[in-house]
């Protein structure tokens, strides 16, 4: 296994319920705030500091709007996260093939 | 992080990304209220003049029209009380894999329209060809939903291609029109009854 790999793995995809989210972003153009809520099975305030700490670090994009008076959230990975999150697969395909036996 | 964390995570990603494009709007009270409304056009024969081909092919357009308002109301309003987006990208793809083969059975059932003597002798071939297509169209759609759709849409290819297997048979005669409205109300009206029964059993037992 090449150790630059895991040096390399950014910190903000790598964490587990923001590589969730953004994998679920990743097959989809954009997802309401509910869905990715229920898909993952965590409450408002966890989702909440997990969309914060994406979109502090450009990968996010929230857009607030209304759908029959109620308010709609949605969520949707920018270039820089689509980008991200691309490299960082490519990062954990990398360390899956190193540690391949020759 | 070691390989077979990688390995892990990697899997992880690929379940989540399959399952966010998938359509995941409650299908029970579509399935019910196409149900009822296909059993009351089926019944609708017996009180109002439908015998000829041009009134069947209405009388079934006019009931599809009114099922697709059914379909997009029950999911809107699903939509609206989940605060998700109703025209979603998993939404999108269904509506596209359903669109080719309902078109092509609105396409064909124009002649039918137009009171052609032919008509009247053919018009049984209308809900076999129909029950095909429908089914086309749910085994389509099937792959942006739970795969107990794409069943359903095998059984109605099923159905449909035994109809008209049956309704051709050199044994049997052409049958006359009410035997094709209650092909549809059985169709059309208790088998999605019976879907929709089916998947508020599920779903029920799920969340309990």
């Amino acid at each position: 296994m090449n150790p630059s790999d895991i040096l390399q793995l950014d910190r903000v995809v790598h964490e587990r319920v923001r590589l969730a989210i953004m994998s679920m972003l990743a097959a989809s153009p954009d997802l309401s705030f509910t869905e990715v809520r229920d898909a993952l099975d965590l409450t408002d305030g966890n989702l909440m500091s997990h969309v914060r700490t994406l979109q502090e670090a450009g990968y996010l994009a929230v857009t607030k709007a209304y759908q029959e008076a109620r308010p709609l959230t949605t969520l949707a990975l920018t270039k820089a996260g689509r980008e991200a999150f691309a490299a960082h697969i490519a990062r954990l395909a990398a360390i899956v093939q190193h540690a391949r036996p020759a | 992080m070691n390989e077979r964390d990688a390995r892990a995570d990697l899997e992880a990603i690929r379940v989540l990304m399959e399952r966010s494009a998938l359509y995941r709007r409650t299908l029970a009270p579509t399935c019910l209220g196409l149900g009822a409304l296909g059993l009351a056009a089926g019944a609708a024969h017996r009180f109002l003049p439908l015998e000829t081909a041009t009134a069947f092919a209405l009388c079934w357009l006019a009931t599809a029209v009114l099922g697709v308002g059914i379909a997009f109301w029950t999911s809107r309003r699903q939509a609206v009380r989940e605060r998700e987006a109703f025209w979603s990208p998993p939404a999108r793809r269904v509506a596209e894999s359903i669109a080719p083969p309902l078109a092509a059975g609105f396409l064909l059932s124009v002649p039918f329209l137009l009171g052609e003597d032919w008509a009247r002798r053919v018009v049984w071939l209308l809900p076999a060809l129909w029950m095909v297509l429908y089914g086309c169209a749910l085994h389509a759609a099937g792959f942006f939903m739970h795969r107990g759709i794409r069943l359903l849409g095998w059984l109605y290819i099923a159905g449909g291609s035994g109809l008209l297997l049956w309704w051709t048979c050199p044994l049997n005669q052409f049958p006359p029109v009410a035997h094709a409205h209650l092909a549809m109300a059985i169709g059309f009206g208790l088998v999605h009854l019976a879907y929709g029964a089916y998947l508020v059993a599920t779903e029920r037992s799920r969340r309990a």
